[in-house]
């Protein structure tokens, strides 16, 4: 095997396959990077049986080939390199020559038939989504998954593709998130499954590169495929500004969550109530600050025309009014603030839509309507605090 | 088929030997007991290979005729009760007439006795079951038993008992207990002619402590004497703090029996709560009193159990008085404790029998201390004028003496006043220590657990004054299924439960949801910390986990906001060691364990091994 390749290239293919590496040293072949050097790429692999990577990335490559290095190591001697060139070369066993202008290095290596291979999937249902709403969509939902090791189901995203839409829905069993967008499903192609809470931050580290992704799943793994666009009207410096070196796909295999995921939709209120529309904003900062003075509770008092956020804690109390245009009864309700917050935070939406009704209900807010130029909805359902 | 047949009284007694005597120590127990009910003023034990081989009690009690001496050996014959209705107001420790002949059937047993004022004794030898002879000997008042060669004629259970070493550390065990029960009696403790212990009759029981356990020990622990209604309860506990890692030293005497009892040691345990470190075991004796009506001895053939007739009660009473005087003594802390002057402690009793650790403090404490000086720059001896430098700069009183906490007892919080004047403040040591000088000796003070301690118990306070915390209620409530035992205590717990943030609602027959749980706890833990709730009240009997749960919450909201490093300046050490001596218990952290440690002048003079 030997390849030359640009060395920020080599060390963006090496970052974005790290992290799935994992800290425990069980396996010494998991904690090293398969690197697979064929025809004008060269192939970055890594996994923890729970999830996989490859990405590949443009390189020069004279002698097709393959060999596992441990990727941790790799990447700090790549990123700190000093020369632009970087060859690779690993002219017999398992020891790799990294060599750039006044560097080299031996690496020792293990044997690439080692190396687990990415698990190949069949019986698949196929979808292809927008990038950028596919991102969207798991940040309307992904911090409000469980942390908790008990209920382990609901440490992960539901992605469920029923009835002409994608839904995503995370709780962790004191607010529940669902997002929404219509969705055309080809017939035998819907499904669902629980998207584990680690393969869904690594989702969302992904580099924003191309425009769409195709989801495939069966019942037991899933797989995201980002495919990078070949530009050939731009020149290889644009190319490699623009898509980082990377070249082909970027792909991610996990397994799913294995359980049941709850019925969620029995807690979201069927009837609405008398809904308010707040510049999410200006919500947001009101309650961050009322959240100074007491972290673990704030009430939200509604009456017509104003909603006042108060705190109240041993260290005083504080107030925050904003106007608003409601017409309906005035309530008072208690939230942690931290489950407004989060979804306030995560949301891109100017307005966000509030529902409450009494001191015992659930509070909602809501965004967007499902329209054709906004086509993701969102839906927020908060316990309440109560105090008696 | 074998026919039914009654057995030989041999065969009976060997059979009762198997419950009564089960090794060496349960011999010497027996005599022992014996002894005492003698109204012994003086016992001798004495024994070879861990009583194995040979095994003497020898006492000045009031002995037996001839006549008596032969029926003593007979199944069932007894001088300490004389119908079953004496059973309900024994006093003495024997009584059911099973231990002698049981013990002679098992080994080779010579007994020798004289009345008080008889011309002359008798002498009876008895081996394995067989009488061989009885005749007149000469010897003082008293009775003299012994048993050599134990279960001779019983080779199976021979091979049940353990090494010497083993067998030596139980009898010396009991030997002890009965030593420490009865400080009026002089004990006498010889293996193969070598004193263990000699204790001559002393006044109480500390002072028999000491004797036994050495000096050091004593030390460790405070007296406690409570009455109510026909209950009393004296002895003496373990200082806040001081924890053993096993219960052997909890030590329990009902009527001066010895008794091994869970209720009373989970009760003490519970009034221990925070005072000692989750799994760690206070070190007590407790003599309980009571009407010999209201607790039955007859449970176990050993009397080593027994049942109590009014066990809810005698739990309230023993966690009521411990938790009043640990309260008391945390409440003067750094008084310097009254403690006994010690009188030059013989030294032949401070042997350490196995199994007793006599506590010591750890060496490596104590260079600390000297190298304080090199750390601050300080120049001098720890002793002398240069220790009065730093003090003046920071007024150790300038917090209004007049906000004594509010459940001290007033006398006490005025007083302390003075004692914080009386900490000096010396230097500040790695590791988040500081050295404090005292009247009479040095403090190490640990300033995280301070702040632990005081942030409790401002929280603690908090709580007292809010009616109720909230509570986060659950979009996906959470099914809890019980038994009916944990129903029950989950019911009876359910108003406390609410006012912590919980709401749970019976769905069922033993079927709950949880619809709300406090929003400090992650609804996943939830169910978790109410079955750890339902497993600790049952374990304790149902009652007490009401304010277990509530400290253990407060435990964790005290120690949530967790202490950012970065040290202590020397003017915020001051103010702590102020705020801690204010605090009702300043003695330990929240979870038991030290806040400060004191080494008075005596510890340097032992370790000096002079006098200043």
């Amino acid at each position: 095997m030997k390849f030359k390749i640009n060395r920020d290239h080599f060390a963006n293919g090496l970052q974005l396959v790290t992290s799935v590496v994992g800290a425990r040293k069980t396996m010494q072949i998991l904690q090293n990077v398969l690197i697979e050097a064929s025809e004008g790429k060269v192939s970055l692999i890594t996994t923890n049986l729970d999830l996989g990577v490859r990405c590949s990335v443009k390189a020069d490559v004279s002698e097709p080939g393959s060999i596992t290095l441990p990727v941790r190591e790799l990447g700090s001697i790549v990123r700190q390199l000093a020369g632009m060139e970087v060859s690779v070369e690993c002219p017999e066993g398992n020891r790799a020559t990294i060599s750039t202008r006044g560097s080299l290095f031996h690496i020792m290596g293990i044997d690439s038939k080692e190396f687990p291979p990415l698990p190949a999937l069949d019986n698949l249902s196929q979808h292809d989504l927008s990038r950028d709403e596919l991102t969207q969509m798991l940040r309307n939902v992904s911090y409000a998954q469980s942390v908790n090791e008990e209920r382990y189901m609901l440490r992960g995203v539901y992605f469920s593709f029923a009835e002409g839409k994608l839904t995503m829905v995370a709780t962790d069993g004191r607010r529940l998130a669902v997002t929404e967008r219509a969705l055309q499903i080809q017939e035998g192609s819907d499904g669902d499954f629980i998207l584990p809470a680690n393969t869904v931050s690594e989702l969302e580290k992904l580099p924003s590169l191309g425009d769409t992704v195709k989801v495939s799943f069966n019942e037991r793994q899933v797989a995201f495929e980002m495919r990078i666009p070949d530009d050939p009207n731009a020149t290889d410096d644009e190319q490699s500004i623009t898509g980082k070196g990377f070249v082909d796909s970027i792909y991610l295999v996990s397994k799913v969550v294995e359980g049941r995921y709850p019925n969620y939709r029995q807690v979201i209120p069927t009837e609405t109530f008398e809904q308010s529309e707040v510049e999410r904003e200006l919500l947001q900062e009101c309650i961050l600050r009322a959240a100074l003075v007491s972290d673990e509770k704030v009430s939200f008092s509604i009456k017509p025309g104003e909603l006042e956020i108060t705190g109240q804690s041993s260290l005083g109390d504080a107030k925050e009014t904003m106007a608003i245009e409601y017409k309906g009864p005035e309530v008072t309700v208690s939230f942690n603030p931290i489950f407004f917050c989060d979804p306030l935070k995560a949301l891109s939406k100017d307005k966000v839509t509030l529902e409450f009704r009494d001191e015992i209900s659930p509070g909602i807010f809501r965004t967007g309507a499902g329209k054709q130029d906004d086509p993701i909805t969102f839906l927020c359902v908060i316990m309440p605090i109560r105090s008696d | 088929m074998s026919s039914i047949r009654l057995l030989p009284d041999r065969v009976a007694n060997q059979i009762a030997a198997g419950e009564v005597v089960e090794r060496p120590a349960a011999v010497a127990k027996e005599l022992i007991e014996n002894s005492l009910d003698a109204g012994a003023s003086r016992i001798e034990i004495e024994y070879r290979n861990g009583g194995k081989s040979y095994l003497r009690v020898e006492d000045d009690g009031h002995g037996m005729t001839a006549d008596e001496a032969l029926l003593s050996l007979e199944r069932h014959a007894t001088s300490k009760i004389r119908e079953a209705d004496d059973l309900q107001r024994i006093t003495s420790f024997g009584f059911r007439g099973e231990a002698l002949p049981s013990i002679a059937s098992v080994s080779r047993f010579v007994m020798r006795t004289r009345v008080r004022g008889a011309e002359g004794g008798t002498e009876i030898f008895v081996n394995g079951g067989k009488m061989i002879h009885q005749k007149d000997c000469g010897m003082p008042e008293g009775t003299s038993i012994e048993v050599a060669r134990l279960f001779n004629s019983v080779p199976a259970r021979r091979k049940f008992l353990r090494t010497d070493a083993t067998e030596t550390a139980h009898l010396c065990r009991w030997a002890r207990l009965y030593a420490m029960a009865h400080p009026e009696t002089a004990f006498t403790l010889l293996e193969n002619g070598r004193t263990i212990f000699r204790s001559p009759t002393c006044v109480d029981l500390r002072e028999r402590l000491r004797e036994i356990f050495g000096s050091g020990f004593a030390e460790g622990l405070i007296e406690i004497e409570s009455e109510s209604d026909d209950l009393s309860l004296s002895g003496l506990i373990g200082k806040p703090g001081v924890g053993r890692s096993t219960r052997q030293e909890m030590i329990f005497m009902v009527n001066n029996r010895p008794v091994d009892s869970k209720a009373l040691s989970f009760a003490l345990i519970e009034a221990y709560h925070t005072y000692v470190p989750k799994g760690r075991f206070p070190p007590a004796f407790l003599f309980l009193r009571m009407n010999p009506a209201a607790v039955d001895v007859n449970a176990h053939p050993t009397k080593r159990e027994v049942r109590f007739r009014e066990e809810g009660k005698l739990r309230a009473f023993v966690i009521r008085s411990v938790n009043d005087r640990l309260r008391e003594v945390a409440a003067n802390a750094g008084f310097s404790e009254a403690h006994t002057p010690v009188t030059s402690s013989s030294t032949d009793g401070s042997t350490p029998a196995p199994g007793f650790a006599v506590p010591q403090i750890d060496p490596s404490l104590l260079p600390n201390v000297g190298g304080a000086d090199s750390k601050t720059g300080g120049a001098g001896e720890p002793t002398g004028q240069s220790f009065e430098i730093p003090v003046p700069e920071y007024s150790l009183n300038d917090e209004a003496p007049s906000t004594p906490s509010s459940d001290g007892p007033e006398g006490a919080a005025g007083d302390r006043d003075d004692l914080t004047s009386s900490w000096r403040f010396l230097a500040k040591l790695s590791g988040d220590l500081a050295l404090f000088r005292t009247t009479d000796g040095l403090v190490l003070m640990h300033c995280r657990a301070a702040v632990e301690r005081i942030r409790f118990e401002d929280t603690e306070e908090a709580f007292a004054e809010e009616a109720s915390r909230d509570g986060q209620r659950l979009l996906l409530p959470i099914p809890l299924e019980l038994d009916s035992f944990g129903s029950e205590v989950l019911q009876s717990h359910l108003p406390s439960l609410e006012k912590l943030g919980f709401s749970v609602e019976e769905f069922g027959r033993n079927f709950h949801r949880i619809e709300a749980a406090p929003s400090w706890l992650e609804p996943g833990d939830a169910e978790l910390f109410l079955r750890d709730l339902i497993a600790s009240a049952k374990e304790r009997g149902g009652v007490a986990g009401k304010a277990l749960s509530k400290d253990e919450f407060i435990r964790m909201l005290a120690s949530r906001e967790s202490l950012t490093g970065g040290g202590f300046e020397e003017s915020e050490i001051i103010s702590l060691a102020n705020r801690l001596l204010r605090c009702r218990n300043p003695l330990t952290c929240p979870q038991g364990r030290p806040t400060y440690l004191e080494y008075g002048h005596r510890e340097w003079e032992n370790r000096f091994g002079r006098r200043f």
